[in-house]
């Protein structure tokens, strides 16, 4: 008999052997693959598709979320540059607006300073004017006052009557030294 | 894995299952066992057609019921804020999926995570579930001279303690790795990932290595070929050595049976969620080694 096929029987039969050591049957282990199966088939169907579908679910939400983030983020960054572009601008005209201002307040105070010292320039001319009117009036009439004094001094000193040349010369004697 | 102080109510329980689900199927065992120690096969209870009902089969159907119902419960009124159940499945499909992510890449984790998840949770939860007391020690048995009674046939057995059931799951990643490096590479490429020589060679240098990686390639085939071997006595033998464990704990010393097994019950969790996790990797890494387009990354196995 062929050699290999003493060992091939030899194997079968310690296969058998060992099978039947540890209980293994085809029938026995075809059952439990069907059992493995139908399980693994169940858990596929009811037990991880959900879940996986949830996780699935869960990802694209925190991906979008992500997303969303950034997209605030970048939306953020973009408004803060437009504000402080904004508030530059304004910032620039605001300065422009105050040295406006400043400006023609300056102008302003500058023009009514001049106006102020017109009208002072002016009051005091026509208070100088007034003065001198006064001082005018004032010394005709002291002239004048004077004048009678000095005439009637004379004529009670003398004791005679002043015709009216003799007033008058005496008048003009005393106004001229007056004015002297 | 029985103590007197549970004799009545596992024989009340046991009565209450075959009386309401699998009496007309069953008998009672009446003879005594020829071993005290866990069998290593799984105990059928009931036929339908030449499908025989195993103990470890009916526990594969309670976890997979169970896990179902939950998951059908956490995902019955879906919130884009979860809580409750919800925000717990959630937690572990996405830790899943992230973790798996991180292994195979985006693309692959696509198309392979209803696998692998269920490959992860339905093995932590059958390995969790087989250290519910209750398993292995309700079902039908005798009476030992001593006076204590020993389970011949437990209802419950764990689902991974079945090596029908470990092949089963090995099996069905083989068939997928196979479909999935096909459908990555086509049968050329899949055959060239194989066989083809890998790095960058050339002249008479190319000759010899597309000679040598043709012969590796058999070493390959071979080694390809043992995956779904060592993959089903790995869990078999992790999950059935654990329970073997605690059977022997339990039966030490009968006055400390709930004692001594306590420890140990810890380390059986810790190797229900390892195993969970071997399983799951090395099926990830395998299908990442044949999918992967790179040209020169060889597997490593």
């Amino acid at each position: 008999m062929n050699p290999t096929f003493f060992a091939a029987a030899g194997f079968t039969d310690t296969l058998r052997e060992t099978a039947d050591t540890f209980g293994w049957n085809p029938w026995l282990f075809f059952s439990q693959v069907l059992s493995f199966v139908i399980v693994a088939f169940l858990l596929k169907r009811f037990a991880y598709k959900p879940i996986l579908a949830v996780l699935e679910q869960r990802r694209e939400q925190i991906a979008q979320a992500h997303l969303n983030a950034e997209k605030i983020k970048q939306q953020l960054a973009e408004a803060e540059q437009r504000h402080a572009e904004i508030l530059a601008k304004a910032n620039a005209e605001a300065q422009k607006m105050i040295e406006e201002a400043r400006n023609s307040a300056s102008n302003l105070a500058e023009r009514k300073q001049q106006e102020a010292i017109a009208a002072a320039e002016q009051i005091v001319a026509k208070a100088r004017e007034a003065s001198a009117i006064e001082h005018e009036r004032t010394m005709t009439q002291l002239k004048r006052e004077l004048g009678r004094l000095v005439v009637e001094t004379t004529a009670k000193v003398t004791g005679k009557v002043l015709t009216p040349d003799d007033q008058r010369r005496l008048q003009e004697e005393a106004s001229r030294t007056l004015s002297a | 894995m029985f103590s007197h102080r549970y004799l009545f109510r596992t024989q009340l329980i046991a009565l209450f299952v075959v009386g309401s689900l699998v009496a007309p199927a069953m008998s009672f065992a009446a003879e005594a066992a020829e071993h005290e120690t866990l069998s290593l096969k799984a105990t059928p209870l009931f036929q339908i057609g030449k499908f025989s009902v195993t103990n470890s089969m009916l526990v594969c159907w309670i976890v997979a019921l169970a896990v179902i119902i939950f998951a059908q419960i956490a995902t019955r009124n879906v919130k884009t804020v979860p809580s409750g159940a919800q925000n717990f499945w959630e937690w572990l499909v996405e830790s899943l999926y992230n973790f798996l992510e991180s292994i195979i890449g985006r693309d692959l984790v696509k198309k392979t995570f209803w696998f692998f998840a269920t490959i992860f949770i339905f093995i932590l939860f059958t390995n969790w579930a087989g250290l519910i007391p209750g398993f292995g020690t309700i079902g039908w048995g005798h009476y030992q001279p001593s006076g204590a009674f020993h389970v011949d046939r437990p209802l419950l057995r764990g689902g991974n303690a079945d090596l029908n059931m470990t092949t089963a799951m090995a099996a069905i990643f083989f068939l997928l790795w196979i479909i999935w490096a096909i459908q990555a590479n086509g049968v050329g490429g899949f055959l060239l990932h194989i066989f083809g020589p890998k790095g960058e060679t050339s002249g008479f240098l190319k000759i010899i290595m597309v000679v040598i990686f043709f012969m590796v390639g058999w070493l390959e085939i071979v080694s390809i070929l043992f995956r779904p071997i060592s993959l089903s006595f790995r869990l078999f033998g992790n999950i059935y050595a654990g329970e073997s464990i605690l059977e022997a704990m339990s039966n030490m010393v009968p006055i400390l049976s709930w004692l001594i097994p306590i420890p140990f019950y810890f380390m059986e969790l810790l190797v229900g969620i390892v195993q969970a996790l071997v399983f799951m990797l090395l099926t990830a890494v395998f299908t990442l080694l044949i999918a992967q387009h790179q040209p020169g990354h060889e597997p490593n196995h």
